[in-house]
């Protein structure tokens, strides 16, 4: 490969992974939009998703990379797992939710934000004790179809998430901009003491921010088994971190802002990968972060910050 | 048998002074702690104790960047990796530079030797683990200034994320520089610690009690700054930081001071287990330690000193005996019942477990922890209860600059421009109190007047525009400078410290006028006391102005006053600062007629006192009866200015506050003011 194929093959790699960070994003971006909290049990909703997928593909009798399905089963089977993954990944957010944080949310302080570290750590915990540390084969029943782009090769993984992703976040931008539920939403970041009094049932607009957030956190999940063909307990934290730092960079509270931001951090990655070394990545990622934060707080898309004194 | 006990060592006990008492208490327990180890003679246990020491001091100094300043820190295994490093490296033989004779010095002073391994000769560094102590304090305050500074203007919950990344870069950057930490692998060969010649060894025993003489010395560092001008202003952040400012809290300063503080801590600590562990890897100082450390604190306590030692002490005990016990246990019984599931069950696996369910149950049943910080509110008995109003003003309080030491104008206002986006909050505006004066701003609500205030003090930044203070620009002076120069503020929905008591609250407002620092906070050198003694007495001359309204609730958290009480202790809280203008936002807004009356004689006796007065009031006659001038905005445009009876006569503020048509229908029937 010359140079230019690698760093055009880390740019395919790179997308994917945006992919990724972009929907892993958003659940962070809709909740810190809404509650100002940052949600630390969304890294291992995500990687609970990622088991979910992995166990519901062994239900169809799939282990490792050797069962190859085409057509038909093909996309049935990938439907069921994105839909068990989200599904249950948005219940989880929804109980964490309404049991959990509800009765905080008048408190101030940090009680809230401590709370969603201990669910990350119980759930972490719970799937650490039922099937243990060591990384598990993610079933990939997709046909090893390649297309030659150069000297560069574009799977047809690749192209499977790059469609899911853009589905989803197609589906969330139309569900924001204009179901009545998405409008409720965006009045509620910017205001949530004027939207309830404009009659905005904010108990279910934010139980609805964390159903959509850890839903899209459930595909993510998959999304990571199908790209690293593994899974492993503590996938959430790296990709946790990406993915806030993605929903800081594109503008946090910020829909479109979180789907750039993943797709920058995801080819960041990629490429940093390529010319710096991976054991530098989350140095470079972090750093992305502290100088956004630090110089451009509102990130690249820029935030209608709520009003609060 | 119980009852001779009690009579013989529970009456003397009791009827010894408090002060007496606790240091009895103290002694006794230093007592327990050190003969424990001697009663228990058992290697594994005495070395889970010294592991404990070292988790109460990691709590503690957490405590100082959590509990005390609010400040969230989820990478503070970073510090603590830092300190550990940093002995590590200095007494290891993993780093040998090229032996020249600039090191002669070093030699000399028994921080490095010559060697020679076969080749050229080298430096071993031999830094002394007593010497390591106090310098590795040093060093880690200054990572934590170092860390601190670009994240400190962020919001706490940003605050949180980026030292989680911090604490996640350490550990990769100590597996990655491998020449000087020898990667994953670890350091080996750490020294242990020599006294006179003595060396520790891996005996767990001398550690113990070292870490016991850390552990008391950094309770007693806590306390102390607790109850200093340090931990008030650390406290003031965390309850309200755009009022602890406003009030003379150095922001910036007093957050890096805990970030330093509580990094010391950690460094200290540092050092200590790995001269324990001899030996140090980047798996040490993981997350899991960071988080581990904020469920003791979270368990014991935030902002209790006895609390997080108290948990740390439980969680290892959790651990160390209870959790390998119970395991036991279980598999036992699981013998009894035959079920290979309960026999092959390790409970200490469930630690993390442990610690998620802990935290998320304490947030939600118990947020104060074990040992909540705040103290029991003393119940009022029923004539305290009861005040005797004091009308007609009251006396004078000294030390209160008079304002004819400082004649000519106080506040000169001028071409003040205030935007908010595309809106204009002030425009133009020009505006005079000379010394002396009472000037009253009135005007319809959004019309500026807060945002006024907020332009003075620094809280928003004018887009142009001058405003001086007795020939000094204030504009682009951060609160806290603003109110050095003798600029106090109340606010208009009342900013005090809620979790803080009447007194501390006022304490805070002399902030500025103090010079207490950390040092002198821990060690209380005579002028310190004098310092701190005469704070409380003049807070109390001051929360007395009001008369006993306040006076029996000087040791109750504000949170649970009345509203018109909360007011008094905000214009308390600023005359605390000894200030030369008094800028009042509504302070009468949602009190009685009595009280209000009460409120404007007392206003009024302020101003006799000597305090210039700039003053927000939609009540008439209180503006009627204070000031000397009325100010009038309206949409951010000044519309009139004058003496209270002119001002009131004045078209455009008919207009204004009764809108056009109201006005002309006043006019027709002749009815104008």
């Amino acid at each position: 490969m010359t140079t230019a194929d690698l760093f055009l093959q880390q740019a395919i790699n790179g997308l994917s992974l945006g992919a990724m960070y972009s929907l892993l994003a958003l659940g962070f971006t809709l909740v810190y939009g809404i509650m100002e909290l940052i949600n630390f049990s969304h890294f291992n909703v995500f990687m609970v998703g990622s088991f979910v997928a992995m166990v519901t593909l062994q239900m169809f009798g799939l282990s490792g990379q050797d069962t190859i399905l085409t057509g038909l089963p093909l996309v049935g089977v990938m439907l069921v797992a994105f839909l068990a993954s989200m599904t249950l990944c948005g219940a989880i957010g929804v109980a964490i939710e309404r049991f959990l944080l509800r009765p905080l949310r008048a408190v101030k302080g940090p009680a809230a934000m401590i709370t969603t570290i201990g669910v990350s750590y119980v759930l972490f915990n719970a799937v650490l004790l039922s099937i243990g540390a060591d990384s598990k084969n993610f079933p990939n029943p997709l046909p090893p179809l390649t297309f030659a782009i150069g000297g560069a090769v574009l799977r047809l993984r690749e192209i499977l998430i790059w469609i899911i992703s853009l589905v989803l976040m197609g589906g969330l931008t139309y569900f924001v901009q204009f179901t009545r539920l998405g409008k409720a939403m965006r009045a509620t970041a910017q205001d949530p003491e004027a939207a309830r009094m404009m009659g905005v049932e904010v108990d279910r607009v934010v139980m609805t921010a964390f159903f959509v957030g850890s839903a899209l956190a459930g595909a993510s999940g998959m999304i990571f088994g199908l790209y690293y063909n593994l899974s492993k307990v503590d996938i959430g934290f790296a990709a946790g971190l990406r993915a806030f730092t993605a929903a800081v960079l594109g503008g946090i509270g910020n829909v479109p802002g979180a789907m750039v931001g993943g797709v920058l951090i995801g080819l960041i990655e990629a490429l940093s990968g390529q010319v710096v070394g991976t054991a530098w990545t989350d140095v470079i990622i972090f750093g992305i972060l502290v100088l956004v934060l630090v110089f451009k707080p509102v990130g690249l898309m820029g935030r209608v910050a709520p009003n609060k004194s | 048998m119980y009852a001779t006990a009690v009579n013989l060592l529970g009456r003397p006990f009791a009827s010894l002074p408090p002060e007496r008492r606790r240091l009895l208490a103290l002694l006794v327990l230093a007592a327990a702690f050190a003969l424990l180890p001697l009663v228990m003679d058992n290697d594994a246990n005495t070395d889970a104790m010294a592991n404990a020491m070292s988790y109460a001091t990691l709590a503690l100094g957490l405590n100082i960047v959590v509990g005390f300043a609010g400040l969230l820190d989820l990478g503070y295994a970073a510090f603590f990796a830092i300190g550990a490093y940093y002995y590590g490296i200095f007494t290891s033989f993993q780093v040998m530079p090229l032996w020249s004779d600039a090191w002669a010095p070093f030699a000399f002073l028994g921080l490095v030797q010559k060697i020679n391994q076969g080749g050229p000769d080298l430096v071993h560094f031999t830094l002394s683990f007593w010497l390591a102590l106090p310098t590795a304090a040093l060093v880690t305050a200054f990572f934590g200034v170092l860390f601190g500074a670009p994240t400190l203007r962020l919001r706490g919950d940003y605050l949180a994320i980026v030292t989680l990344g911090f604490g996640e870069i350490v550990p990769i950057v100590a597996r990655n520089v491998d020449s000087v930490t020898n990667g994953a692998a670890g350091l080996n060969g750490v020294q242990a610690p020599r006294i006179l010649g003595y060396s520790f060894g891996v005996d767990a025993l001398p550690y113990y009690y070292v870490g016991m003489l850390l552990v008391a010395f950094l309770i007693f560092v806590s306390i102390r700054l607790r109850d200093s001008r340090i931990g008030r202003a650390w406290m003031a952040i965390r309850e309200d930081e755009t009022a602890a400012s406003a009030m003379g809290v150095n922001l910036v300063h007093f957050k890096l001071l805990a970030f330093a503080i509580g990094a010391a801590f950690a460094g200290m600590t540092g050092v200590y287990y790995i001269a324990k562990l001899q030996t140090a890897t980047p798996e040490m100082f993981s997350f899991s330690v960071s988080s581990m450390l904020l469920v003791m604190v979270v368990l014991g306590g935030m902002g209790s000193v006895w609390g997080v030692v108290v948990g740390a002490c439980l969680l290892q005990l959790m651990q160390s005996w209870f959790l390998p016990e119970s395991t036991n246990v279980v598999r036992a019984f699981g013998e009894m019942v035959g079920s290979p599931w309960l026999m092959s069950v390790d409970l200490v696996h469930w630690t993390q477990m442990l610690f998620g369910l802990i935290l998320v149950l304490m947030m939600l049943f118990r947020r104060d922890g074990l040992i909540p910080a705040t103290r029991a509110i003393p119940a009022l008995s029923f004539e305290a209860q009861h005040a005797e109003v004091r009308r007609g003003g009251f006396v004078n309080l000294d030390r209160i600059p008079h304002w004819e030491s400082t004649p000519g104008n106080a506040l000169e206002i001028r071409g003040v421009t205030v935007k908010f986006g595309g809106l204009t909050a002030l425009n133009n505006v020009d505006l005079t109190v000379p010394a002396g004066g009472v000037v009253a701003v009135i005007g319809p609500n959004g019309s500026g007047k807060s945002t006024l205030f907020n332009a003075i003090t620094g809280l928003v930044q004018a887009h142009s525009g001058s405003i001086k203070f007795h020939g000094a620009e204030l504009l682009g002076l951060a609160p806290h400078e603003v109110l050095e120069r003798g600029v106090a503020r109340t606010f208009q929905n009342i900013r005090l410290f809620p979790n803080l008591t009447v007194l501390e609250n006022v304490l805070i407002g002399q902030h500025s006028r103090l010079r207490t620092g950390p040092f002198a906070a821990v060690f209380h050198p005579p002028w310190t006391k004098a310092e701190e003694e005469g704070a409380r007495k003049w807070a109390l001359d001051i929360i007395g102005l009001f008369g006993n309204r306040l006076t029996p609730r000087a040791n109750q958290t504000v949170s649970g006053l009345s509203y018109a009480n909360r007011r008094r202790v905000e214009i308390s809280r600023a005359l605390a600062s000894k200030p030369k203008i008094l800028l009042l936002d509504e302070p009468t807004a949602g009190m009685n007629p009595n009280e209000t009356l009460e409120l404007a004689e007392q206003i009024k006796s302020l101003h006799e006192m000597g305090l210039t007065i700039l003053l927000i009031e939609h009540k008439l006659d209180v503006v009627t009866k204070l000031a000397d001038t009325v100010v009038v905005l309206d949409h951010g445009d000044k519309i009139a200015e004058g003496r209270p009876d002119e001002v009131r006569r004045n078209e455009e503020v008919l207009t204004a506050y009764l809108g056009r048509a109201a006005r002309a229908a006043l006019a027709e029937t002749g009815n104008v003011a």
